[in-house]
């Protein structure tokens, strides 16, 4: 099937991965389609964060196939991943702190137009990528910390930079790692809030983890359950309340 | 002296031996790096210098001593280690403890630091010429092994050597100073909140590694010349030992010595010149093929 | 940036400074044989800040400790020689060669050093610092081994002042080279390396290709830097690769400020004449350097991580946070 074509933006198969003898993703196998808002959920420890390690590249599975836009994606090299459409944005937050934020969503735009071999113009006279980034901080609302030292923000700020760090790379697959990690009730809507604006404006494909079921519930229209490294069940936010498998997980389990 | 055509079975095992021996000593100094660095997590560059501060001072030591006696080179052994382990502790309290937590660059940098001060140091007191301990009596000359004629300090050495190797073994697997260390390794935040005093286990094992590079100068001192490029000559040697077998591995850095100490005794035959260069190359190899060393797990 | 009047005012200081730097050899020219001996130190100076500035692109800028810099400015310094005395090379060409040979031979090393990281990044450079210098010291008939190469010749307009202002005006060209360098994308690149290189790979960047065209570069301006200092002394020896050597320009960048462009250059300014009025007031003094430069150090790190320029910013500002680097 020609890239572009197949409605899974995502396709992954069989994926496996272990350290140190203990298995922490077992023959997963999901596909995610094109334009969709979804959610993985699952207790601590179900591999999700492993899930994205070994989407991008950070990890090397030791089984099964990832397929992104019909190209197998296994075996590349993270900038290589990213490169192709698939950004991430971290559960801890790693972004530049000595850097400005706007320095920030710089290096990201340079990078992502392939300029990072200009030795001679000065950065503060890239008249373009300046009115591109600052229509990235604006989209995530950090317009305002433009010339803030970036590792002096608010923990929220922080995140939001995390996310427009991806966001600035165009990508068409946006993995977002439990974007309301660490916020307070209200930063947390604003966020989800957010990241429906950006779904609904830039039309990217997401997929994020989280934990709070409210925020799972409000807003992905599919949601996938990993417990010890296996999915044991997809489907709508509803279908999932509903399951078993799901309840027996959570059991036990605070949320 | 290198024969023409064939080389004789006995000059290879002279050879081996020699390499051998040298592997030992090399591996005492690196397991003390090695631990400290399990530990701490932190490379002690200086520990070169201490190596051969240890040399030095039992070279200074023995010009005091009837070096004929056996008794003298004990008295070395005993006392020459706990010295050195002593000006570790004097480091160890005002310096490295402060560093601990900064980012890794500063903390080379300091140890570079260090290391260079202790070089000067050397120099001051000991000044540029080559020194060597004289052999004890009973150490001394050839012993015959299996219809050969081999050095005795030697065949003393490759004796001496796992039976240090097995204290140490004993020390870190057996018993309850041991423990915590191994402990500080895998799990330092659980060790305080067990009540016990990380910062003495740390303290303790900077100690133990600065003994350690203390006991392997007393035994270069009567082994080969020592003269003021030993000390950034065997940490370079260090690096390689631990790049080959891992760092924090007692295993790894006795495997990883001997190669180096035999690989540096063989290629001196062909290439004298160049054979210095031997632990060097093995190193830029093996950090480029596989840079987790030979028994390290890959980072992905 | 601001506007007309602070570019204004960012200019003054630094035109005094270079306006006092080259006046300086006419002056000192007139105090006889002190004078001679100034020009030829601070002619040194100069050469040294280049040396210490090369190393701060990856030191500072790249977050990558090196001890084995040395090595390039050893290349530089040999090719000069090499070309000079045995091929009959003239000054200019063979000053060019310099950076070129240098930047080769970074281009060798930093390829395998960027493999790593950190602690073995570090440990590699030294040992390819040391690899170096064994070749070199045991090379005798290519390189002179320990002797070293000696009655380099040096063209007759290239008296004293004529050198120092020689390299008076190729350190501020390439100080002025650095800066851009700096500020442009390829310097963003290399400072987000350094603040998180695993976002940087996150964002398309190939970090280790960009590691190692950095290596290169400071390895360039190392390489130009020895070969200057060759011709000053008129012979290259292999004390050029020695690892203290390499040292020298760390602790130049340590001392001066890391995370300013004018810091290695101040630093290294400062430690040699530290060096020189040490060796003024006792003359065995020069015997225990290292020891004073190793206490010196110490200090550094624990108390003042960022160096006098770090220090007289935090002054300045009053600031209790760490600033990005400051370019004057």
């Amino acid at each position: 099937m020609p890239i572009g074509m197949d409605k899974n933006i995502l396709r992954i198969q069989g994926l496996s991965k272990s350290f140190d003898g203990n298995s922490v993703i077992a023959g997963v196998s999901l596909d995610i389609e094109r334009g969709e808002l979804s959610s993985i959920i699952g207790p601590n420890g179900a591999g999700k964060t492993t899930l994205f390690n070994l989407i991008t590249g950070y990890h090397l599975p030791d089984a099964g196939r990832i397929v992104f836009e019909g190209r197998d994606i296994v075996g590349m090299q993270p900038f290589e991943i990213v490169r192709l459409g698939i950004g991430r944005a971290f559960q801890i937050t790693s972004i530049f702190p000595r850097l400005s934020v706007l320095d920030n969503v710089l290096a990201a735009l340079i990078t992502h137009r392939g300029g990072n071999l200009n030795f001679f113009t000065p950065t503060r006279k890239l008249r373009e990528v300046h009115e591109r980034a600052h229509q990235v901080l604006k989209d995530v609302g950090l317009s305002e910390m433009a010339q803030q030292q970036s590792g002096t923000l608010a923990h929220g700020n922080q995140k939001r930079l995390d996310i427009a760090l991806a966001l600035a790379l165009e990508p068409k697959l946006l993995l977002l790692d439990e974007p309301t990690a660490g916020m307070s009730p209200e930063e947390r809507w604003e966020t989800v809030e957010l990241i429906q604006d950006l779904w609904q404006r830039l039309k990217i494909t997401m997929l994020f983890i989280e934990h709070d079921m409210d925020i799972v519930f409000k807003i992905s229209q599919k949601v996938r359950v990993l417990c010890y490294g296996s999915l044991i069940a997809q489907g709508t936010p509803e279908e999932i309340s509903k399951d078993r498998k799901v309840i027996e997980a959570y059991l036990g389990e605070e949320t | 002296m290198l024969a023409e055509g064939t080389v004789p079975i006995e000059f290879f095992l002279f050879i081996l031996l020699n390499g051998l021996s040298q592997g030992m000593v090399l591996f005492i100094v690196a397991s003390g790096l090695s631990l400290v660095f399990g530990v701490l997590r932190v490379i002690n560059f200086a520990h070169g210098a201490l190596y051969m501060m240890g040399a030095f001072l039992a070279f200074s030591l023995s010009t005091l001593l009837n070096m004929t006696s056996f008794i003298s080179f004990l008295l070395l052994m005993l006392l020459v280690p706990p010295a050195i382990g002593l000006l570790g502790l004097g480091l160890e309290i005002p310096f490295f403890r402060r560093i601990y937590s900064k980012e890794h660059l500063l903390q080379l940098l300091l140890t570079y630091a260090i290391l260079l001060v202790l070089d000067d140091v050397c120099r001051l007191i000991w000044g540029g010429d080559i020194r060597n301990v004289p052999r004890p009596q009973v150490l001394a000359g050839s012993v015959e092994l299996f219809g050969l004629f081999l050095p005795t300090y030697n065949v003393f050495i490759l004796v001496v050597g796992p039976i240090i190797a097995v204290g140490l073994w004993l020390l870190l697997y057996r018993s309850r100073a041991g423990n915590l260390i191994r402990a500080a390794v895998s799990h330092p935040a659980m060790l305080g909140a067990l009540g016990v005093n990380v910062s003495r286990v740390m303290t303790g094992t900077f100690v133990l590694g600065c003994w350690l590079a203390g006991l392997g100068g007393v035994f270069m001192s009567a082994l080969a010349n020592i003269d003021l490029g030993i000390g950034m000559e065997k940490i370079i040697e260090c690096f390689a030992v631990v790049v080959i077998g891992g760092l924090g591995s007692i295993g790894g850095a006795l495997l990883g010595s001997l190669i180096i100490g035999v690989g540096i005794a063989f290629i001196q035959l062909p290439l004298s010149r160049l054979a210095i260069v031997f632990p060097y190359i093995a190193m830029a190899l093996i950090l480029i093929w596989r840079p987790w060393g030979l028994f390290g797990r890959p980072e992905r | 940036m601001g506007g007309n009047n602070e570019k204004g005012k960012t200019w003054i200081w630094p035109g005094v400074l270079v306006g006092a730097l080259l006046i300086l050899p006419f002056v000192l020219s007139q105090l006889g044989r002190t004078g001679e001996y100034w020009i030829w130190v601070t002619t040194e100076m100069i050469i040294m800040a280049l040396f210490a500035s090369s190393l701060n692109l990856i030191l500072g800028y790249g977050g990558m400790v090196s001890f084995g810099h040395a090595a390039f400015f050893g290349v530089g310094g040999y090719t000069v020689a090499l070309l000079m005395k045995k091929a009959g090379v003239a000054f200019v060409p063979a000053l060019i060669a310099a950076p070129l040979a240098a930047a080769l031979a970074a281009a060798m090393i930093g390829w395998f050093c960027v493999r790593l990281v950190g602690l073995y990044f570090a440990i590699l450079t030294l040992a390819f610092g040391q690899l170096l210098y064994m070749i070199v010291f045991q090379a005798y008939h290519f390189t002179g081994g320990d002797d070293g190469i000696h009655g380099i010749p040096k063209p007759g307009f290239l008296d004293p002042v004529n050198y120092y202002l020689l390299c008076l005006i190729l350190f501020l060209g390439c100080f002025w080279l650095m800066k851009m360098i700096v500020n442009s994308s390829f310097g963003l690149s290399i400072r987000i390396t350094r603040e998180n290189a695993v976002r940087a790979g996150f964002i398309g960047m190939n970090v280790k290709r960009y590691q190692w065209l950095n290596f290169i570069v400071a390895g360039a301006f190392a390489g130009l830097a020895g070969g200057l200092f060759t011709e000053l002394n008129r012979f290259a020896q292999t004390e050029f690769l020695h690892w203290s050597r390499s040292g020298d320009a760390v602790f130049a960048c340590l001392v001066g400020g890391m995370y300013s462009l004018v810091g290695p250059a101040i630093g290294s300014t400062v430690l040699i004449f530290l060096k020189i009025v040490l060796q003024q007031f006792h003359q065995s003094l020069v015997e225990i350097w290292a020891l004073f430069l190793g206490l010196i150090l110490l200090c550094v790190v624990l108390f003042a991580p960022e160096g006098l320029v770090g220090l007289y910013q935090h002054k300045a500002r009053g600031l209790l946070v760490k600033s990005e680097p400051e370019f004057t």
